[in-house]
């Protein structure tokens, strides 16, 4: 816990502004991304869905991409969760340069440094909420026991140590969401990428939710947040808006 | 390897996570076994969602299976009472007859028809002339209805034989009583050896010696009953007990001389067989010369048991050809409705796929899980098509009566075989999984 303290305050120089030109990654960044460019092919017709972005995140910090539909914030948070590769640009993830992997590196890269929090919670029915926890840990080559202990652990951190038995549709919305969030949390990831994480909740328990993610970076962790939600956005410290594929504002508000 | 340099130079990392619980586990050797163990849970949980069209995909598979394992468990109990019923005779022993055994067609027929019947002077002579011989006996049968009280028994096949070593050619001997000598065989008395059968039949099951001595009808005539045979058992439903021996003379009595007999000749090892054969062969041809129209026929058929044991061997392949051949047939249907339903099944489940991917699943895992489900259904299939195989044997051996042998290799070969359908078949769709990408797997409804 004590090193934990260590994260609370975040470096002031971790925001470089848009528009200073970067040159080449900043090994101290957790997230760093350099001109990043993403193409889409329609046909003939060659669709830009991000025009050379480039930012950093500092490890700990609480960031909100926020734009409207078509924006290119989908497609940028499907760069920094690893699930596409950019046409052009660098991608560097905790020191390792992941906009070359192939898509097995990738799969690797999810397991092992992203958390994944859905909109729409995209927990497995038919398993237990302890099943669900367990699986990035069955993909990461954790024997079982240890694999109980620490789903166990997970959702207990959320609360709900006591619906480790009960299948999703057994759950509400607020516990569906907690779970995946035990989830993303299980295997100890670099960083926690909620998309639209409250976008099927009502109001109070979306405010819980926020609540349960501000304890989360509380206790150190790195957490990105897409929305286009304002309120959502405004409970980060930094806002980052994304407009026709490229960064249009990036500022710290807390 | 890769995993565990990655985390030497992995930096500090302050989270909650990390404060609570354990370290993060690096990759170990053994990752395939979790990920595997998890695939065969999907697996059958999703058999399990799926009952009904579990059941339907099983069907092609199980036909096949129980096909193969019934057929072959069931020749393999032929083949066992086969071998045991013409090795009481042994390979030692061989016939000479006016037709052969088994007639194929109806020129044969009317050829051999016209042959000279063989005779009481041919037996004579054989056991003159042959040297290597080393018993020889004459044969000859009927079917008869047999009386005893109020009691009657159908069908029952009477065998004149001389002289009395003949017993020992058919391989039987007596568990009661005894056989007749050798001048009362030749007195042309009213004397018989009667099978097992009799006793159940008009004695009421009475213990064997209980029939000694009583006076039984045949066709009207009363016999004696000197001895009890042992019983044979039955081949192919046929039992080989409903027999009553008489000696030869008594039976030409009935008869007359002029029905045509069998000569049996055995050899003392087999390997005299041959020489017995020719020697037996050339005392017929002289015998007979070349009296008939057709100078290609010798007049008369020498046989061995091989006679019989070809035409089964014939058969029985006939038999498995036909059944590997509708396993095959099945086997493939059933691999196109497996190919079919996993197909249905990675697009119903394109979400799942999407939502492992995104946690981290990797190709091959996901190849592996839709492979894994695609061989826990057909071997399945093979398992329960090797238990009603097995049932279905069971059930027709004991109908028709011959052991239940029981392979473990067929049962193994059914399984193992409709694997292997369910490898071939689920190689596809799991491909098709494997290589969905995963935001648009997740986008998937």
């Amino acid at each position: 816990m004590s090193e934990a303290t260590l994260t609370l305050s975040p470096p002031e120089n971790a925001i470089t502004p848009q528009t200073t030109p970067l040159d080449g990654h900043d090994p101290s960044m957790l997230i760093s991304m350099r001109n990043i460019w993403k193409t889409y092919q329609m046909g003939t017709e060659s669709v830009h869905a991000l025009h050379g972005v480039s930012f950093d995140i500092p490890r700990g910090e609480y960031i909100a991409i926020i734009g409207p539909s078509g924006s290119g914030k989908s497609t940028l948070m499907n760069l920094i969760g690893c699930l596409d590769t950019p046409t052009q640009g660098e991608y560097w993830l905790n020191g390792k340069n992941v906009s070359e992997m192939d898509d097995d590196e990738l799969a690797r890269i999810r397991n092992q440094e992203v958390g994944f929090v859905f909109q729409t919670f995209n927990l497995l029915a038919r398993a237990t909420a302890l099943h669900n926890v367990e699986l990035p840990l069955i993909y990461g080559g954790v024997g079982s026991a240890q694999r109980h202990e620490m789903a166990k652990k997970a959702l207990g951190a959320v609360d709900l140590a006591d619906r480790m038995t009960h299948k999703p549709n057994e759950l509400s919305g607020g516990q569906r969401q907690r779970v995946a969030i035990a989830r993303a949390l299980v295997n100890h990831p670099s960083i926690l990428l909620a998309d639209e994480p409250t976008g099927a909740l009502d109001s109070h328990t979306s405010m819980e939710i926020m609540d349960l993610f501000e304890r989360l970076h509380s206790e150190g962790n790195t957490i990105i947040v897409v929305t286009h939600e304002h309120d959502i956005a405004a409970r980060a410290h930094r806002v980052v808006s994304i407009r026709d594929g490229l960064i249009e504002k990036d500022e710290r508000i807390r | 390897m890769q995993r565990s340099g990655d985390h030497e130079v992995e930096p500090r990392r302050f989270t909650y996570a990390r404060a609570v619980l354990p370290a993060r586990i690096t990759s170990v050797p053994l990752f395939r076994l979790a990920a595997v163990w998890e695939s065969f849970r999907v697996a059958l949980a999703s058999l399990r969602a799926n009952k009904l069209r579990t059941a339907l995909t099983l069907i092609g598979i199980i036909v096949g299976v129980t096909a193969v394992i019934a057929v072959v468990t069931i020749i393999n109990g032929l083949n066992a009472t086969v071998a045991q019923t013409f090795s009481s005779q042994g390979s030692t022993v061989f016939t000479i007859s006016k037709n052969p055994a088994i007639i194929t067609s109806r020129e044969d027929f009317v050829k051999f028809n016209r042959r000279k019947d063989v005779t009481h002077e041919d037996a004579d002579a054989i056991a003159r002339l042959c040297s290597s011989c080393w018993r020889v006996g004459i044969a000859a049968n009927a079917i008869e209805t047999v009386k005893f009280a109020n009691q009657t028994a159908e069908n029952v096949r009477i065998r004149g034989v001389t002289p009395i070593t003949m017993f020992d050619i058919d391989g039987v001997s007596v568990d009661a009583g005894r056989i007749w000598t050798e001048s009362e065989g030749d007195s042309g008395r009213e004397i018989c050896v009667i099978g097992p059968d009799m006793l159940k039949n008009l004695f009421q099951d009475a213990p064997p010696d209980q029939a000694i001595g009583k006076e039984i009808r045949i066709d009207g005539r009363p016999y004696v009953v000197l001895g009890v045979l042992e019983p044979l058992g039955s081949i192919f439903g046929f039992s080989r007990d409903n027999v009553v021996y008489i000696p030869y003379s008594t039976y030409q009595k009935l008869y007359g001389a002029r029905r045509s007999l069998v000569v049996f000749i055995q050899v003392p090892a087999a390997e005299q067989l041959e020489i017995a054969e020719d020697q037996v062969r050339t005392i017929m041809r002289n015998r007979r010369g070349h009296a008939l129209d057709d100078p290609n026929d010798e007049g008369f058929s020498l046989e061995t048991q091989d006679v019989f044991l070809n035409l089964y061997g014939q058969a029985t392949s006939n038999i498995y050809y036909v059944t590997f051949g509708v396993a095959f047939i099945s086997l493939i249907v059933g691999g196109i409705v497996v190919m079919n339903i996993m197909l249905v099944s990675v697009t119903e489940r394109t979400k799942e796929i999407g939502i492992r991917k995104a946690i981290g699943a990797r190709r091959k895992d996901i190849l592996s899980q839709f492979l894994i489900e695609a061989v826990v259904v057909t071997a399945l299939g093979g398992a329960i098509g090797v238990g009603t195989g097995f049932g279905l044997a069971y059930v027709i051996s004991a109908l028709i009566g011959f052991p239940l042998l029981v392979s473990t290799l067929s049962a193994v070969l059914g399984v193992g075989v409709s694997s292997l359908v369910g490898i071939i078949s689920g190689l596809w769709p799991a491909w098709r999984a494997a290589r969905l990408d995963p935001i648009e797997a997740l986008r998937a409804e």
